[in-house]
């Protein structure tokens, strides 16, 4: 049998594998273990891509310090204030308490760096509030998915750092030009859940309360600082992204463990409804003990050993699709179309298709740099591709049938996988509108950064 | 020399102390049949101390992670904390946590597999009658037997080819790269014990008629 051959059935027992269940990391693993020994590759080089990937720099661990930011402030309380300002400011509009569910995903996204703690965390917390508020189960299950696919847009933001580590770009200036796509993919998907909501009569109205707003500002006030830690630090150069999310990690500890003999003291409760709590008391959090640190760290560390080997092997891929000449393949490819705006949406397609089958981690290591130097060849600033390419990527994250919010978000609200598809449509929908205005006004990326 | 011979040289190497002598006997063919054979004895042997130790199995990976998670941070925070309060550095705050990194994610990666998290596409797998279920989930176990087959043969390479090189972490002054690759083939040992163990009770929950397949939550414990 010839090599292709021996390609095209390696890959199709890999793809069987993948329906059978068998977890996305053997499937890589055993797709790149297969090619290697057709084009007498050595397997040392796989197996040293599982220690080297951690040898190749410091910018890696900005990962599993951003998604324990975000497990820290779930478990602080400081979401739970995030979400609550979000819906006293947008409760009043018909749809409020699913608007509220993306701003809230918004907010959450610019400390954590991860979509699905961004989906899981706004996902549990408000979709019981959803349900009660009239809204469709179905779609309160989307509208978290959806809500995610920010988390790693808005900075900071797990997979620019595997992006800029990949391709040797600043990581700051990345993560500077993910704030304005970032807030577009917020009022998009809000956009659609306002017409949605609307159509459907969905939601129970709240008045527009001005003392409320201003008391959730109030109670929110840690994770505003939070978030403008984060982004004045990287923005100024003050930290690398690295330090910035050790920074927020030792800001959340010691906030969460202040906090929570002031807020016993205070006598206030989660449960409390907002309008019972003192302006006093909303200046703390509910915070934790120290004894629950290890069990919040053991969930991050969870979130990184599924995430981190799924990294070691997709670069392993990477470099065997290399030795495959898919490089010069979809290079050709992607070049053979023409100029700017032909090489852009080419690429554009490639990742949505790929990003429907593949989880978005693999999507970026194996394509961005294959498209990247291609997107650079013909006048395409490497900084906005990076983030045309990661916005597609992040939709990536609701695309059927790999689809890892849709999963998350079914986790978390016990909405079958398949039913919630349906209501996923309208949100893709706006995120593909976004990620085309993006892809054609590179100021949307480029505008704010520090040195232009 | 044949392959068994080679596989069975590891052994004195591995006792003699010497990493030139281990990485002599490592790089031969015969490591591949030695690397089986402790993979699957140490996986046994591993699921056997888990056995007997009900609290190590419950938090040895975990604990292993939330240590190296925390001082990571830590390290990270001081760091930032030294540079602008007290304009110093300690010259290893760059270059040691991407080692604990690594240690952390190996083992993380282990306790995933006890917890069955690892992110899976399991919609027609939990529509399978039993028999197919279990069907699956030997697949899986072997799957994941020979990645740490793999994963251990060629990381013990690497190590005692860093340990021979004398290989020290930059920044910081004798400590050798080594100490910090061995833990990988010991996560992966550790994760052959849960495949293992997850294998076994599979196959007892087959038998008696449980169901097979539960939910997975990351963030639970089981």
């Amino acid at each position: 049998m010839s090599d292709g051959t021996w390609i095209t059935l390696i890959s199709l027992g890999v793809t069987i594998f993948f329906m059978l269940g068998t977890p996305v990391l053997l499937v890589i693993f055993y797709w790149v273990i297969g090619i290697s020994f057709v084009i007498d590759l050595p397997l040392a080089n796989t197996g040293n891509e599982l220690i080297n990937v951690f040898s190749k720099g410091f910018a890696l661990l900005a990962m599993p310090l951003f998604i324990l930011t975000g497990d820290l402030i779930n478990q602080s309380g400081i979401a739970r204030r995030l979400s609550d300002f979000a819906y006293s400011v947008l409760g009043w509009l018909r749809g409020g308490l699913a608007m509220a569910s993306i701003a809230a995903c918004g907010l959450f996204a610019a400390i954590s760096g991860s979509n699905s703690a961004t989906t899981a965390t706004i996902g549990s917390m408000l979709h019981p509030e959803m349900v009660k508020g009239n809204y469709d189960e179905r779609f309160s299950a989307a509208t978290a998915a959806a809500g995610g696919t920010v988390g790693i847009i808005i900075p900071p933001s797990i997979i620019f750092i595997v992006y800029g580590f990949l391709l040797n770009l600043p990581i700051s200036d990345l993560f500077v030009a993910g704030i304005i796509p970032g807030t577009l993919m917020v009022l998009g998907m809000m956009t659609a859940a306002f017409i949605v909501c609307t159509v459907n009569g969905w939601g129970v109205l709240i008045g527009l309360s001005i003392s409320r707003m201003i008391k959730t500002g109030i109670g929110a006030w840690l994770g505003f600082f939070a978030i403008g830690l984060v982004l004045w630090g990287i923005y100024t150069g003050r930290f690398s992204p690295t330090e910035a999310a050790g920074v927020t990690v030792g800001f959340c500890v010691l906030v969460g463990l202040i906090c929570y003999p002031l807020n016993k003291v205070m006598g206030s409760s989660a449960d409390l409804p907002v309008q019972e709590k003192s302006y006093g008391s909303m200046f703390v959090v509910e915070g934790f003990t120290l004894p629950q640190v290890p069990s919040i760290v053991s969930r991050s560390a969870q979130i990184t050993g599924i995430l981190v080997p799924l990294i070691a092997v997709s670069v392993a891929m990477q470099q065997v699709m290399s030795s495959l000449g898919a490089k010069d393949f979809i290079g050709d490819f992607v070049t053979g179309m023409g100029g700017y705006y032909a090489v852009l949406f080419t690429s554009m397609a490639i990742v949505f298709v790929t990003g429907m089958i593949l989880e978005s981690l693999p999507v970026t290591i194996i394509l961005a740099p294959i498209l990247a130097p291609i997107a650079a060849s013909v006048g395409i600033d490497p900084i906005h591709f990076a983030v045309v390419f990661l916005v597609g990527a992040s939709i990536g994250f609701v695309t059927p049938p790999y689809g890892l919010n849709l999963y998350v978000a079914s986790g978390v609200t016990g909405v079958p996988y398949f039913r919630l598809l349906r209501y996923i449509v309208p949100y893709l929908i706006a995120l593909i509108s976004v990620w085309f205005f993006v892809a054609l006004v590179p100021e949307t990326a480029l505008a704010i950064l520090p040195d232009r | 020399m044949s392959i068994f011979s080679e596989a069975v040289a590891v052994i004195p190497a591995i006792f003699s102390g010497s990493s030139w002598d281990m990485r002599q006997a490592f790089d031969a063919n015969g490591m591949w049949l030695f690397s089986l054979v402790f993979t699957l004895l140490g996986g046994f042997l591993a699921h056997k101390f888990y056995e007997f130790l009900p609290f190590m199995e419950r938090h040895l990976e975990r604990t292993i992670a939330v240590v190296m998670y925390l001082v990571i941070a830590g390290i990270i925070f001081w760091g930032v904390i030294d540079r602008f309060v007290f304009s110093n550095q300690w010259s290893g705050s760059t270059t040691v946590p991407p080692f604990l990194f690594m240690v952390m994610a190996w083992f993380a990666c282990s306790y995933n597999v006890k917890l069955r998290t690892h992110l899976s596409f399991s919609e027609f797998r939990s529509n399978m009658p039993p028999s197919g279920q279990v069907a699956a989930l030997t697949l899986d176990a072997v799957l994941w037997i020979g990645f740490c087959w793999i994963a251990i043969t060629t990381s013990l390479r690497f190590t005692a080819l860093s340990a021979d090189n004398f290989q020290l972490v930059d920044g910081v002054d004798d400590v050798m790269k080594w100490w910090f690759y061995i833990t990988v083939p010991i996560a992966f040992t550790l994760m052959s014990g849960r495949v293992i163990g997850n294998w076994l009770e599979d196959w007892n929950n087959y038998r008696s008629g449980t169901p097979i397949i539960k939910q997975a939550v990351i963030g639970g414990d089981v």
